[in-house]
């Protein structure tokens, strides 16, 4: 994999990323997914207090050619959308890890966040 | 059998990456949809269509079993003219969508990828049991097809070859050397821009031109473009895809291709088109343009308040418009244009509004 993968971050095999910070789990896909997709060009983010359980589809990120599913990598409540990509969903591929967050979700069970994989377990998805 | 393309070496050397299509591992883009998409639109891109078929059609009674066989009276065809039409069944449902090049003594159809066998026996059959001298012979492996698309692609190509392109009308084919390599050339593409397809044999020359044009090409700003861009190019003009809008059996007059019906011949199909025709009733292929965010795909269900009135058989974003446009099926009353219906999407209705096609104008990029 040539694609940038950050140290700080958690990862799911399914290519999302989880940027931790006390209970609140940032989440976005990874500049591996970005750039196998391409030209991201929709996407379909889920409302601000949705519940949602681990493995559940998060949102849909969709290119010119393909519809993808993206997964909760945790479980909780959603406490923020990314409503920016709404206007400019390319820049998920601009920014994968920066700009281009999609969702905040509130963690219920910190258990969880123990199944993620760490950058070195990523990098051998 | 995965089969590639003769030029699958050179596409490698160009980033591309690969999808399967119709058995084929085909380019389906090299940088990305959207920017080949425009490359084609405002400058000049270069496709290889090698999973495209070839089928030559020989003999005394050539024209006849085409004729037949098609929506077309091959008799009114002249020399070095291609042709657009339809093969069908008895049933008035659509085979395979098809060009025949009128080269003289002998037609070369071009059935679309996964074709070939499936045309080349239905007209041997069909040649058998109406008696007719005539003998359809799948050559699709022997040929390289390229096809060369854009604003500037005469330009490029005029480069290449003595011929003068002016000579060349719109839907004209002949005989014709591209970088020194004898081709046939045809006045056509799938893109609705200026553009031109060659078929190359032996496919072992085809390398030499593809480098030539894209050589010849780079002060054009020349990209190679694949099956992805191809897509969303025929989709803003509208242009059938044989396996999605024809998936499950439909008629020319469902397809809205009523206009390359010649009804003043016999043809294997035209007592079932007649019938329809009289009823009226059938569902017609109907272009839809989202005016709500949101990207319409294959099989969207298509409704009017809350009824189900059709099916999306092609959807994409488009890029030149930046909104989701959609082919489909519409009921024959719920279609005219202007009117708004909603195409459903993971369970949630879009606003879209009829158009007439084309979605995006001819030379678009003129007016941009």
């Amino acid at each position: 994999m040539t694609n940038e993968v950050r140290d700080s971050l958690k990862y799911t095999k399914t290519h999302e990323w989880v940027k931790l910070a006390g209970t609140k789990a940032k989440i976005g896909i990874t500049d591996h997914a970005q750039h196998e997709l391409t030209d991201i060009v929709f996407v379909e983010l889920p409302t601000v207090g949705k519940e949602i359980k681990k493995g559940e589809e998060l949102c849909v990120v969709e290119s010119v050619k393909s519809v993808s599913e993206v997964y909760a990598p945790v479980s909780g409540k959603i406490t923020a959308v990314n409503s920016k990509l709404d206007d400019s969903p390319e820049t998920i591929n601009s920014s994968p890890y920066d700009d281009g967050w999609l969702v905040e979700i509130e963690i219920k069970d910190k258990a969880e966040v123990n199944t993620l994989l760490d950058a070195a377990a990523y990098k051998k998805v | 059998m995965v089969l590639r393309s003769p030029l699958y070496e050179a596409q490698v050397k160009l980033g591309a990456t690969f999808t399967e299509f119709a058995g084929f591992e085909m380019p389906i883009q090299y940088s990305s949809i959207r920017d080949e998409h425009f490359v084609v639109r405002k400058k000049v891109g270069l496709f290889d269509v090698t999973h495209m078929s070839n089928v030559w059609i020989t003999g005394p009674d050539a024209a006849k079993l085409i004729s037949l066989t098609t929506v077309e009276d091959a008799s009114r065809v002249e020399t070095g003219k291609s042709q657009y039409t339809e093969i069908l069944r008895e049933n008035g449902t659509i085979i395979d969508d098809t060009i025949f090049m009128h080269l003289g003594e002998k037609y070369m159809m071009i059935p679309n990828a996964g074709m070939n066998q499936i045309v080349t026996k239905w007209l041997t059959d069909q040649a058998k049991k109406h008696h007719l001298k005539a003998k359809a012979q799948d050559v699709s492996r022997d040929y390289v097809i390229l096809a060369i698309q854009g604003p500037k692609s005469k330009d490029t190509l005029q480069k290449l070859t003595d011929m003068n392109l002016d000579a060349v009308k719109f839907f004209g084919c002949q005989n014709v050397k591209v970088a020194g390599v004898e081709c046939i050339l045809s006045h056509t593409g799938y893109t609705g821009e200026l553009g031109y397809e060659l078929q190359i044999t032996p496919t072992t020359k085809a390398a030499a031109v593809f480098d030539a044009i894209m050589t010849t090409g780079k002060e054009f700003g020349i990209q190679p473009i694949g099956l992805g861009a191809r897509d969303t190019l025929r989709l803003e003009k509208a242009f059938m895809l044989a396996g999605n809008e024809f998936e499950g059996g439909r008629t020319p007059l469902e397809a809205t291709l009523g206009w390359t019906i010649f009804w003043d011949h016999e043809f294997i199909g035209k007592e079932a088109l007649l019938k329809q025709k009289e009823q009226g009733t059938f569902q017609r292929m109907t272009c839809l343009e989202c005016v709500e965010k949101g990207i319409p795909r294959h099989k969207c269900e298509i409704q009017k308040d809350g009824t189900a009135v059709g099916i999306v058989t092609s959807g994409t974003l488009s890029p030149c418009l930046n909104v989701g446009i959609a082919m489909g099926y519409v009921a024959p009353e719920k279609r005219e244009v202007g009117s708004i219906l909603d195409i459903i999407v993971r369970d949630k209705p879009i606003q879209a509004k009829v158009i007439k096609p084309p979605f995006v104008p001819k030379e678009w990029a003129l007016k941009q």
